[in-house]
């Protein structure tokens, strides 16, 4: 017997009754995700593995050009190891991320719990805190190099005024200062994004939770730390992840203000990647090193993710 | 088959037929990639050219302008993958890479009849491995820019002509209570560009015909050793050549006139005019070292390796390089790279501004037409040089770059 419904009698069987039972019916949840499945195989999956893959070929333009393409095994690995270069951008990205992550999460939640408060004229502060965010990051990274500027900047002139130097310094250009110059316009564009995270999870927060611990005697710290915190924990987390991942990624800040340098002081491997891919044109090399940094980023936030999930089911 | 199907066909027909006998024959549609500066609106004078061009040969030119800036990655990206123009501007400091990666056409036979028209050293710069890929669009070379309020009030009465004039100059328009320097000068990249013509008036060498590698050379490092003081000893550079690492940044300090003079390009003249119209200087040949030298750039014309339209694609660029280059490029305030445009005439016709630039056209000098160019220039030189700035000696400094030149050299 078969299992195709039946039509009223009168009325044509149409192509959607196929789906209504049976097989058809099995399948049509799986049809109706299979565009997006396929877009996101070809934009997202088959370029990464894509990517992977380049990494253990010898891929520069000429042999793209000829598609003669060899297999080099672990070689481009090794050559970056050897590169003494990514040695240094390895150091400044471990350094990069742990400044980023650590300031933006402790500013951002400083931000939040000040604006989570209930006063005149809250709405205009939480709108104006959000401006560095809403900046395009050209547009921030251009302005941040101006106020930078050796010898009219008014970063210089501001902490000669305030006695915090005596005289001018060339921020960017001085192989010492070059990456932290570059950190702090990162925390400033970054910050308003976690704050944003955490004010909407303090809005969460059940006040009545809040005023036991407040009939209780706890103090604004002790409520901070035994209360707020694991209450928002989830949205801490997302917002670490987010910041880690959107910081190792950060290409615009330091490209367009340093471009890595003075002497690759401010490299980091996202920059050096760039460098070997569409400066030298060894994309081998660009794929050996994006691979590393994928793998990274992967374990890191799975190890992360991990961590806190243990420690919501202790 | 019916009367219908017939009709259609004679109706396609005529439309072809009716197509093609509108146009000349072998009409080709050519992609032409240029640099944005060229095509910067409607009214750009190319596409009153490329009118010209289409009207004489009926070929059609699709031009897509690209910021100079993201020129060279996009054109070697696109043209890997087999896309790309037909035709292309391009930096002269990239035809060998992208020759060598086997990106261009070989135009050698083609070039071979008319490169007695235009000057040795732009045309030499589409010479790769004994073969023609490229023919020159326009020429420039680095000429120093002296602001003459500043000049007169350090009591100097012209310009400087030599290396001792010049740092004497340099050092008497520094003031560190008013903030003044002598010189503007960038760094990384563009600092290297600047210091080549300096290397070649010192009797040295960056790469000599034969490929082999002459940057730690004595006269070379007794050239990056003189420019480096000036900042390192005599204070007499801003401290801007830590950091600038565009044209705008180099030549800001002059704009502000915080310094005295500038070594740049014709490309300066418009920017300095517009960013300080009431900045009074004038433009003069490089000060001579050893020898009168300066460094050629300008963007030359050349054709993707496997275009569908060869003929029409040679035709457009011998016809923009060609005669006609003269007046376009008057038109841009840029230099024609033909051997007329360098006539005393010819020079006498200029702007005054573009005259000194001209004039000492006849010391200019190609950078080496090497595959590795572009990571000698970005990473090699541009790291020399920040090291001298920052007081590494500039013998060290190098040796270190000699030892990575003869290592990208042979590879």
């Amino acid at each position: 017997m078969s299992a195709r419904t039946v039509p009223p009698s009168g009325l044509k069987p149409t192509w959607s009754s196929i789906f209504e039972t049976g097989l058809g019916a099995r399948a049509y949840p799986y049809l109706m995700v299979l565009p997006a499945v396929v877009i996101v195989l070809g934009v997202v999956v088959y370029p990464v593995l894509s990517g992977i893959m380049t990494a253990f070929y010898d891929v520069t333009l000429r042999s793209l050009n000829s598609g003669d393409m060899d297999f080099v095994g672990l070689r481009n690995f090794e050559r970056v190891f050897a590169d003494p270069n990514f040695v240094r951008a390895l150091q400044n990205t471990v350094v990069w991320v742990i400044l980023n992550v650590v300031a933006q999460l402790g500013l951002g939640l400083a931000l939040a719990l000040l604006l989570h408060r209930a006063m005149p004229g809250i709405g205009f502060f939480r709108s104006g805190i959000l401006v560095p965010w809403v900046v395009p990051s050209v547009v921030a990274v251009l302005t941040w190099r101006w106020m930078y500027d050796p010898s009219v900047g008014i970063v210089n002139e501001l902490l000669v005024k305030l006695g915090v130097i005596d005289a001018y310094h060339p921020w960017l250009g001085d192989t010492a200062t070059s990456l932290y110059a570059v950190t702090v316009e990162s925390i400033w564009k970054g910050t308003p994004f976690v704050m944003l995270l955490l004010l909407a999870a303090l809005q969460l927060v059940p006040k009545s939770i809040l005023e036991a611990a407040s009939m209780d005697g706890a103090s604004r710290w002790k409520k901070l730390w035994y209360v707020i915190l694991p209450q928002i924990r989830v949205s801490f987390a997302i917002a670490a992840v987010l910041t880690f991942i959107l910081t190792v990624n950060n290409f615009n800040a330091i490209w367009l203000m340093t471009e890595g340098g003075p002497l690759n002081s401010s490299e980091i491997l996202f920059t050096l990647a760039y460098k070997y891919g569409f400066k030298r044109f060894d994309l081998g090399l660009a794929s050996a090193v994006a691979t590393m940094l994928f793998v990274g980023l992967v374990v890191a936030t799975t190890v992360y993710l991990k961590l806190i999930q243990a420690r919501e089911e202790d | 088959m019916n009367v219908r199907s017939i009709l259609k066909g004679g109706a396609a027909a005529a439309v072809l037929a009716l197509g093609l006998g509108s146009s000349p024959a072998f009409a080709d549609n050519i992609v032409m990639w240029v640099n944005a500066a060229l095509a910067n609106g409607p009214d750009a004078p190319l596409y009153e050219e490329l009118k010209a061009f289409q009207a004489a040969t009926g070929h059609t030119v699709e031009v897509q302008a690209v910021p100079p800036i993201e020129m060279e990655q996009k054109l070697f990206v696109a043209l890997s993958g087999g896309a790309g123009p037909d035709v292309m501007t391009l930096d002269i400091a990239w035809v060998a890479g992208l020759a060598d990666a086997g990106l261009l056409a070989d135009i050698t036979e083609k070039a071979g009849p008319i490169a007695s028209q235009y000057q040795p050293g732009p045309y030499s710069s589409g010479l790769f491995e004994q073969k023609q890929y490229a023919l020159p669009l326009y020429t420039n070379n680095v000429a120093l820019l002296v602001n003459d309020r500043m000049l007169a009030d350090a009591g100097i009465q012209k310009a400087p002509a030599t290396w001792q004039e010049f740092h004497d100059a340099a050092v008497a328009m520094t003031n560190k209570e008013k903030q003044t320097y002598g010189v503007s000068f960038g760094g990384n990249r563009m600092g290297a560009f600047q210091l080549y013509s300096f290397i070649w008036q010192n009797g040295g060498d960056i790469i000599d015909a034969e490929g082999k590698s002459h940057v730690a050379d004595p006269a070379s490092v007794e050239a990056v050793d003189f420019l480096a003081k000036l900042y390192t000893e005599s204070k007499a550079m801003p401290d801007s050549v830590l950091t600038a690492g565009n044209w705008d940044e180099v030549h800001a300090p002059f704009v502000q006139e915080r310094a005295g003079m500038v070594v740049t390009g014709d490309w300066a003249l418009a920017a300095v005019a517009k960013a300080n119209p009431d900045l009074k200087f004038s433009v003069h040949p490089l000060p001579a070292g050893k020898q009168a030298a300066t460094v050629i750039g300008g963007f030359d014309l050349a054709i993707k390796a496997n275009t569908s339209v060869p003929e029409a694609s040679f035709e457009l660029v011998k016809w923009l390089s060609g005669e006609r280059s003269i007046a376009l490029m008057r038109k841009y305030n840029r230099l024609s790279a033909l051997k007329k445009a360098a006539t005393p005439e010819a020079i006498a016709a200029l702007p005054p501004n573009m005259q000194p630039f001209m004039q000492q056209a006849a010391a200019g000098r190609a950078r080496p037409v090497v595959a590795a160019w572009t990571q000698m220039h970005t990473d090699v030189f541009a790291n020399a040089w920040d090291s001298v700035i920052r007081g590494k000696p500039a013998k060290e400094a190098m040796a270190e770059a000699d030892a990575a030149i003869k290592n990208l050299l042979e590879k």
